[in-house]
């Protein structure tokens, strides 16, 4: 008796209609997913100046993987979201752990750190120009406690370190929403049982907030390092198209524009596009098999 | 007197409850000052008349002879209104095309029965792997060869794929019975139709989710705009405060610092406004949905 109906709609349901719904999305995969991969791929074969093709076969990932500007924009994005997420993930779980103990006056401190997060990131850039200025708000920071003042922006090293701590400013508020999202999820109850069998509010964190955030502290570090695999926007407002100081602040988009866009060498660029994709592809099933972990 | 003995250590706790969060506030305050004081020193620079002349070094919180001369120069030597209608245009186009082919394309895949719906599903999850930064030089070739650069096109055709968003989209409408549409169904309509007047009007929180997210990546996207955009009357805001920040960097304080509020304060704005909704939805993303 029931069965009639339900099959009725099932029938009813099944229509080509669906694929004139899929249709905006089928196009748009086609026409910026699918095509710009194969012929990504099929550039880093060739040398191209976007009218002249000549094929070339590996001869682009020969030369940008034994090419020094290359490796040290791989450096560079290497080196500045490893400290960035060395540093801004742990803090924002403490600060995320602070705002959640507070009974009032959570969304304003919410509001509060998340504001550099949404503003645009060349304008950001912008700011800590003046921020790592030599005499700018940073060292007269430092100054208060003694420390001389560092001119930032003039060598490799230092550079590199101003565009961490402008990551960290920026990515703070990112993270200490997502730990606050998954800290909300955890449920009162749990804390509430730790307490009447006598532990302290350290120990229920140990034994409880921390096995539950694994996941959120999974999906900020992978998540991290895929934005930061992509860095360019604020490290150009800091350093230009080449990333000066002597190429400190130069990243692996950094090089794909350069040489795209500034040289119009699109089969270098397009080795270069490949080589990010892999790298991005190989920390996104990364992501999968940890997220996957969890589940199980 | 038993229940005042009682209630005693009880009161004590909440108040010394009250006070560590007391402690642990002023604490977060602070360390939330530093993250707001280099905006407050931006605002500073810009309304400082002389700024451009003397640098502002070592920095001051006090305007010393405030005024708007700084804004008169960046409009005067660049076109910042018309940098904000471009940015305002691109954005919601983005935001209108973007919302077509989610909203349709995750109702399809939640309540659509048709042949290579999985298969559909895991192409659009490979999507989601492939970020944008890797397909740009292709991208460019195939819209240069069409003749589209400078031109808004480039920044908007591309948001009609949106795995991200798709699968947002499709997640809430799982959630949302089946019953409800098989009524309408029965009634004689069509899938269209029970798509717009029955599912749609009860989507909107979902909507205001997409179009937010969409909407601040697009008002703030910089590097493909950068590339599709060579001329000086489409610059959009990112491109335009790029553009004066090249030019005069420190050395022009008074403009640079004037340029970057002026990219800031129409987010910071809107950001205040739905706060509430903004931090939801970002939060979301980081549940990945569910």
């Amino acid at each position: 008796m029931n069965r009639e109906p339900a099959k009725r709609l099932h029938h009813l349901r099944t229509s080509p209609i669906w694929y004139l719904f899929l249709f905006p999305t089928m196009l748009g995969i086609l026409l910026f997913m699918a095509y710009p991969i194969i012929e990504v791929f099929r550039l880093s074969l060739f040398q191209s100046n976007g009218t002249m093709e000549t094929f070339k076969g590996l001869a682009n990932y020969r030369y940008i993987l034994g090419n020094g500007t290359f490796r040290i924009a791989l450096f560079n994005t290497f080196f500045i979201t490893f400290f960035q997420l060395l540093v801004a993930i742990p803090l924002g779980f403490l600060i995320a752990l602070a705002i959640n103990s507070l009974d009032r006056g959570k969304n304003f401190l919410k509001a509060l750190f998340f504001i550099p997060y949404v503003t645009p990131a060349i304008a950001a850039g912008t700011l800590f120009l003046f921020i790592l200025h030599p005499n700018g708000i940073l060292n007269t920071f430092l100054a208060w406690f003694g420390a001389d003042p560092v001119s930032w922006l003039e060598n490799g090293m230092s550079a590199r370190v101003g565009a961490v701590l402008l990551s960290i400013w920026r990515s703070m508020g990112f993270n200490v929403i997502i730990f606050l999202a998954y800290l909300q999820t955890i449920a009162q109850e749990h804390y509430e049982a730790a307490y009447v069998d006598g532990c302290g509010r350290w120990q229920a964190h140990i034994h409880i907030t921390f096995p539950q955030m694994r996941s959120a502290f999974a999906f900020l570090i992978i998540m991290g390092w895929i934005n930061g695999m992509q860095r360019f926007t604020d490290v150009y407002a800091l350093g230009g198209m080449t990333g000066s100081p002597a190429r400190s602040l130069h990243t692996i988009v950094g090089f794909i524009y350069e040489r795209g866009f500034g040289n119009y060498e699109f089969g270098v660029a397009s080795a270069a596009s490949c080589i990010l994709f892999v790298i991005i592809l190989l920390f996104t099933l990364l992501n999968m098999k940890l997220t996957r972990g969890d589940e199980s | 007197m038993k229940e005042a003995q009682n209630r005693k250590p009880m009161e004590s706790a909440s108040r010394r409850k009250r006070r560590i969060d007391c402690i642990v506030f002023v604490c977060l305050l602070l360390i939330g000052l530093i993250f707001i004081i280099p905006f407050v020193w931006m605002a500073v620079v810009a309304f400082e008349r002389s700024a451009n002349i003397q640098p502002p070094f070592p920095p001051s919180l006090i305007v010393k002879e405030p005024s708007l001369f700084n804004f008169k120069i960046i409009t005067e030597n660049g076109n910042l209104w018309r940098a904000y209608r471009n940015s305002l245009v691109i954005a919601v186009f983005s935001v209108a095309l973007n919302m077509l082919a989610v909203m349709l394309g995750g109702y399809a895949l939640a309540k659509g029965r048709f042949k290579g719906k999985g298969l559909v599903l895991v192409i659009v999850m490979a999507t989601m792997m492939i970020p944008f930064e890797t397909r740009m030089v292709p991208m460019f070739k195939m819209f240069s060869k069409l003749g589209l650069t400078n031109n808004f096109l480039p920044l908007i055709l591309p948001n009609m794929i949106d795995g991200f968003g798709l699968l947002l989209a499709r997640n809430f409408f799982v959630k949302l019975p089946d019953s409800l549409g098989e009524a309408a169904r029965i009634d004689g309509a069509g899938h269209l139709r029970v798509f717009l007047q029955v599912y749609l009007p009860l989507s909107t929180p979902i909507m205001a989710t997409i179009a937010i997210l969409k909407f601040m990546g697009s008002w703030n996207d910089f590097l493909w705009p950068l590339v599709i955009l060579t001329g000086e009357e489409t610059r959009t805001v990112p491109i335009f405060i790029s553009a004066f920040s090249y030019e005069g960097g420190t050395r022009m304080a008074g403009s640079t610092m004037c340029v970057a509020f002026m990219g800031i304060i129409p987010v910071l704005i809107v950001f205040l406004l739905l706060q509430k909704y903004i931090i939801q939805s970002i939060a979301l993303s980081g549940m990945k949905g569910e």
